[in-house]
């Protein structure tokens, strides 16, 4: 194993942000660490970056504690923070540099490093351009490009695609991806967005409330699902008589509702077509459409938690 | 730590307003607060004399540089010291005077010795007159020449023997370019050190711990940057006031831009430590305009320390580097001290430095963990 996360803990004043989580990951994985916000995500590869002091567990490098030794795993490590970690007054070129530099790049080296950057990053010919006029995707690029100028091994990445257009986002997942490949670097990739960790991972932990909940790839993790259907209703109107009545029966597992629709989960041989119009009849509930969808991420977290994943 | 250092000077040339700003205003002010008749200390004059206004003594009283003798009539220069809006009042007869005050401040002292050195200076010339009755020119050629060696002596008479009592010099253009220059580099230095603060929350500050970059280049790059801002910044408006302005800096210029150095570094140390107890930026920006005031006011920026008599004001200032900052400046210059006399201010401020920065860094490491 490359990484091995054991029993980590970090308890802050009032909160246990992380409980005993344990993750392994193997050289050239790409790992998703999936969780609503204040899952304890970012705190947990805060620590396994060395930025923050677990309160227990330790993780481990090539089988060598990062508590003692910090130094030997920084060197190998990339990590892209939640926040835009940049001098947003100077240009993407002059950022480079100087994050080059600290990282003991120089002269010739540092210069054909901030070339190949700036290509994976597509933004070689903005690289004049001052920080602070870029658009939040091309920030978010930058951002991610900063970690990858002393060729890391292992790349971390904290929701690196939080507030920007779908178009950058597509273009970030597949740099991520193409890193993976084309550079053989081991990714731990953290969202809160199920299918960015969908499309892109080999293997999935799925956190909550500082503990990780399941884990295995999505098939593994949809399999939790293999004996059950995510039933979505959507009504005219919502009364709450007739979300009542689905919580009510005792053969529906999860009820979930947002505006005009409804979300369950039940057993795969639940005559779900015939009870949800029943329900619908005796409370005055207008149906527009009854669907049986193949489950997601979403319903498997749903599934364990009972909450939805966002918000 | 050379990288973190060129990064800033980038930062700064891309935007220069924060540090020409404060130089501005430094400049600006010690320029109109040092010219500015207000300044002068105000003292009220009445008197039995006729024609005052027209009178040798009158003549010579306008001439001091720091006061501003203006006639009323007596029951108003009473009513001004009793209120407190002057420090004392004098009444000029033709040959005694008397000084009214609620308290004896150094600057009562002041203001006695220079119009008693007038009258003196009267009284002379008429017993010389009176000796020499029958030879009038004679009188006059013996007053001319003792105005002469006056003006012109051939022994430099120690001119402010008020100094050797331990009294009060005032020199209104030097207080008001050492406390402006104290006073303003105070905003450029603790704008620069929160940086720290701010390269912390947007996570800059995590990107340098993960490269092989020493805590301490970390540190020592951020605040010598914000030294070198801020002694340049008070180098600059020094050089300006003494080679275009010309302010007498009493052959102490040099001795000043030494003395420049622990106060600067006392600052870079108290904001240090005040980043370390904020919870964020924005109630660092909210207090650093409080504490640089206060402090301006209490250590003597805006006005001379030797006119406060507040026992309670006079040990707060105790507590603030500007205090040291302006004692050694002011004895550098005005008292002719040497920097050996200086090493107590000097110490001072070099120990509050030593002991800020490292609380200040220890708390913020410790906050971290
Ligand atoms: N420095 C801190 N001090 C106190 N509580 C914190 C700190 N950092 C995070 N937390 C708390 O820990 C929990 C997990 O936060 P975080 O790891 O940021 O979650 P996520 O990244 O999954 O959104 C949250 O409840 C958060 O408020
Ligand atoms: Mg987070």
């Amino acid at each position: 194993m490359l990484l091995d996360v054991v029993n980590l803990s970090k308890r802050f004043k009032h909160v246990q942000a992380v409980k005993e989580v344990n993750m392994h990951i193997q050289q050239g994985e790409i790992i998703g660490l999936l969780g609503p916000n204040g899952a304890g995500k970012s705190t947990t590869i805060s620590m396994i970056s060395t930025l923050l002091k677990p309160t227990g567990g330790d993780v481990y490098f090539n089988g060598k504690s990062i508590i003692k030794d910090p130094k030997s795993i920084r060197r190998k490590l990339g990590v892209v923070p939640q926040e835009i970690a940049l001098y947003l007054d100077l240009t993407a070129e002059e950022n480079l540099q100087f994050f080059g530099k600290i990282n003991g790049i120089k002269g010739k080296k540092l210069k054909s490093r901030i070339e190949e950057v700036l290509e994976w990053i597509g933004l070689a010919e903005r690289r004049k351009d001052v920080v602070k006029k870029f658009s939040g995707g091309m920030k978010r690029r930058l951002n991610i490009g900063v970690a990858l100028l002393h060729e890391p091994e292992i790349i971390i990445m904290d929701e690196p695609t939080v507030g920007i257009d779908p178009q950058s986002r597509n273009y970030i997942l597949e740099t991520v991806r193409r890193l993976n490949q084309q550079k053989g670097m081991t990714v731990l990739y953290t969202s809160h967005y199920m299918e960015e960790v969908e499309y892109l991972c080999d293997r999935i932990y799925i956190m909550d409330q500082g503990e990780v909940i399941a884990s295995g790839t999505n098939e593994e993790l949809k399999d939790i699902l293999s004996s059950e259907q995510t039933i979505t209703i959507q009504v005219e109107r919502l009364h709450k008589s007739f979300i009542d009545a689905l919580i009510a029966d005792s053969a529906l597992k999860k009820v979930d509702n947002r505006d005009k629709t409804v979300t369950v989960i039940a057993p795969k041989k639940y005559p779900f077509f015939k009870k949800i119009t029943g329900y619908a009849e005796q409370t005055e509930t207008s149906l527009v459409s009854v669907e049986v969808k193949a489950p997601t991420l979403e319903d498997v977290f749903l599934h364990l938690t009972g909450r939805a994943l966002r918000d | 730590m050379i990288a973190i250092l060129q990064t800033k000077f980038r930062l700064l040339l891309k935007k220069p307003l924060m540090f020409i700003g404060m130089t501005g205003m430094g400049l600006l002010f010690a320029f109109f607060l040092g010219m500015g008749q207000y300044s002068k200390m105000m003292v009220p004059v009445f008197s039995n004399i006729e024609n005052l206004e027209k009178t040798e003594i009158w003549e010579q009283l306008q001439e001091s540089e720091s006061i501003a003798f203006y006639i009323v009539s007596e029951k108003e220069a009473k009513r001004a010291v009793s209120e407190g809006k002057v420090e004392a009042a004098v009444s000029l007869s033709e040959d005694s005077y008397e000084i009214f005050v609620v308290s004896g401040t150094p600057n009562v002292q002041f203001i006695q010795h220079y119009i008693h050195s007038i009258y003196s200076d009267i009284l002379l010339k008429e017993n010389i007159r009176k000796e020499w009755k029958n030879d009038e020119d004679g009188a006059e050629a013996l007053i001319n020449q003792l105005e002469q060696v006056r003006e012109n002596p051939l022994f430099q008479i120690q001119t402010g023997t008020f100094q050797m009592e331990n009294s009060f010099v005032y020199d209104n253009r030097l207080q008001s370019l050492f406390g402006m220059s104290l006073f303003f580099v105070i905003y450029t230095i603790a704008f620069n050190v929160v940086h720290i603060l701010q390269e912390k929350t947007e996570k800059v500050w995590d990107r340098m711990i993960l490269s092989p970059l020493r805590k301490w280049e970390m540190y020592t790059g951020n605040l010598l940057y914000s030294f070198l801002i801020g002694y340049v910044q008070v180098v600059l408006i020094f050089t300006v006031f003494k080679y275009l302005t010309g302010v007498n800096f009493y052959g102490g210029f040099g001795k000043t831009l030494l003395l420049l150095i622990p106060y600067v570094f006392a600052i870079i140390a108290l904001s240090m430590f005040i980043v370390s107890v904020v919870k964020n930026i924005q109630q660092y920006n909210a207090i650093i305009p409080f504490i640089s005031v206060s402090m301006a006011m209490l250590g003597g920026a805006y006005w001379p320390l030797e006119i406060v008599s507040s026992p309670i004001l006079l040990t707060l200032s105790k507590f603030v580097p500007i205090t040291y900052g302006m004692e050694s400046l002011k004895g550098a210059t005005v008292y002719g001290a040497s920097l050996n006399e200086l090493i107590e201010p000097v110490s001072i401020l070099i120990l509050m430095g030593v002991l800020f920065i490292s609380l200040g860094i220890g708390l913020i490491e410790r906050r971290s963990e």
